[in-house]
């Protein structure tokens, strides 16, 4: 079953964008994939400032989205930080 | 007698015989040797090295701490779980905890990559973790963050003795009553490409093709050493403590002596006025004289001119002829880890009366009067020195008496 398919999984807030964070966020962060939800903070998932400039960086380089570090830093939640992600690349298309 | 008198109550080992202080123990009393090529030297003048083997940092720390760390690192946390297994962490006065580990470079794999990312990528591409990871004072810092040890924190290089520095520094800290407890080791984890290429320029290493007799200290036929890596971490209270809280003492430091050549930036002073000094310092502390010692884990590189240096101030100190090995033989040189390793070593040679083979010794070189054990020997010791020196002419010998 794939999680960017179904009105189920989409109405939870995991979209395609949503999968693309949590994989970064499981291959480069190593953060657990079951910790990973889209109400869970930064703080439930122990992210600090170094995570955000590394989740900047690979947002930049691998996926063509340019987000600063502070602005995903700003964000409180996974969902939060989907939306931010949608919206910048609605802007670039 | 001067009265240092430090309980060794915990030993943790991660050496290119293995992770654990059972592994490592086993490989250096086995006596054979762990070098062997190694794939990321490949190209390079000199291909063999003393890696450590089956390393899973994931598996043995957790992929999400593993991921921040650099090898170095790694290596000294995972000596320093096994160091603290069987302690009540708990029920000690955290503040009164000190940590200090000897390292000769830090986290120089981690520089080394990232140097390689700046040239592909440019200053953006460049880890925001890169100083986190190399920085040598990181090592202590990341071991207090694990166990929540909050009294002195600190990192001590004095290249190839860095290990041995720390221990002596820990007793001194101890003997002052700035701490209660100290974790003190050494690490190093230097199997990189620009630390190779130099040691290999320097002319320091074997180059030997067979990796298995290539560090060989003491023999004849030695031309250099055979690089290794690994960490040693000791758990070190006051001797009067430990017997007062009842607790289990391997061994005791009983004397340290710190000297500088003041010679060279690698050779050895050909006198070794600074060995002799240590040792001397060593002994003084230990409120002993020289027919006392009934061993030594020599420094015993397997380069020239250390071990002419030393094996001559030994024969001349110690005419007595205490039994002396290099297990360098076994794990090559684990340059900051080396003199924690060995002191390691040490104490489990004192705790099991049992002094390790010199790997490789043939022929002892004639020029030393020197009584050089080759095979595994049942001895009683009472007193021990462990000897390490370093680039730049520092000097460090511990005492390790029997508990």
């Amino acid at each position: 079953m794939r999680f960017d398919g179904g009105e189920e999984s989409r109405e939870r807030g995991e979209t395609a964008v949503y999968e693309t964070l949590k994989k970064i966020l499981v291959d480069t962060l190593k953060v657990e994939p079951e910790q990973i939800t889209p109400e869970a903070t930064k703080d439930d998932l122990d992210l600090d400032s170094l995570a955000f400039v590394e989740l900047s960086m690979v947002l930049g380089k691998e996926h063509g989205l340019h987000i600063s570090d502070d602005e995903l830093f700003d964000m409180e939640t996974v969902g939060d930080i989907v939306a931010l992600m949608e919206e910048r690349a609605g802007d670039r298309s | 007698m001067t009265g240092l008198d430090i309980a060794v109550t915990g030993l943790g080992l991660v050496t290119p015989g293995g992770v654990g202080v059972e592994a490592g123990w086993a490989a250096v009393r086995a006596g054979r040797s762990t070098a062997a090529h190694d794939p990321v030297l490949a190209g390079h003048e000199v291909t063999i090295s003393c890696r450590v083997p089956d390393f899973d940092a994931d598996a043995l720390l957790g992929a999400r701490r593993a991921v921040r760390l650099d090898r170095f690192t790694r290596l000294a946390l995972v000596a320093a779980r096994e160091a603290v297994a069987g302690e009540d962490l708990a029920g000690w006065d955290a503040a009164r905890v000190g940590v200090v580990i000897g390292t000769s470079a830090g986290g120089v794999e981690t520089f080394e990559r990232q140097h390689g990312v700046l040239l592909a990528d440019g200053p953006t591409g460049v880890s925001p973790l890169v100083l986190p990871m190399h920085l040598p004072n990181m090592v202590a810092g990341q071991l207090a963050i694990e166990f929540g040890f909050r009294g002195p924190n600190l990192v001590v290089s004095t290249a190839c003795a860095s290990g041995a520095t720390a221990i002596g520094v820990a007793c001194d800290l101890l003997a002052a009553r700035r701490c209660d407890v100290v974790l003190a080791g050494g690490v190093d984890a230097l199997l990189t490409p620009v630390t190779m290429a130099g040691f290999a320029r320097m002319g320091a290493l074997s180059r030997r093709d067979d990796p298995a007799t290539a560090s060989r200290p003491f023999d004849v036929d030695r031309d250099g050493f055979v690089a290794g890596e690994g960490a040693a971490v000791l758990v070190l209270r006051r001797a009067e403590d430990a017997r007062a809280d009842r607790r289990r003492v391997r061994a005791r430091v009983v004397g340290y002596g710190a000297t500088a050549d003041a010679h060279h930036i690698t050779n050895p002073d050909p006198e070794g006025r600074g060995v002799i000094a240590a040792t001397k310092a060593a002994l003084a502390d230990a409120g002993a004289s020289a027919p006392d010692v009934d061993h030594v884990n020599a420094h015993g590189t397997s380069t020239q001119l250390n071990d002419l240096v030393e094996g001559r101030v030994l024969a001349e100190l110690l005419p007595s002829g205490p039994l002396v090995t290099s297990t360098k033989g076994v794990t090559g040189h684990m340059l900051g880890a080396a003199g924690a390793a060995e002191a390691v070593f040490t104490v489990l040679a004192v705790e099991q009366g049992l002094v390790p083979p010199t790997a490789n010794l043939a022929t002892l070189d004639p020029r030393l009067d020197l009584d050089v054990a080759t095979s595994a020997v049942p001895r009683e010791i009472d007193l021990a020195l462990s000897n390490s020196f370093g680039f730049g002419g520092q000097n460090a010998v511990l005492a390790i008496a029997k508990a």
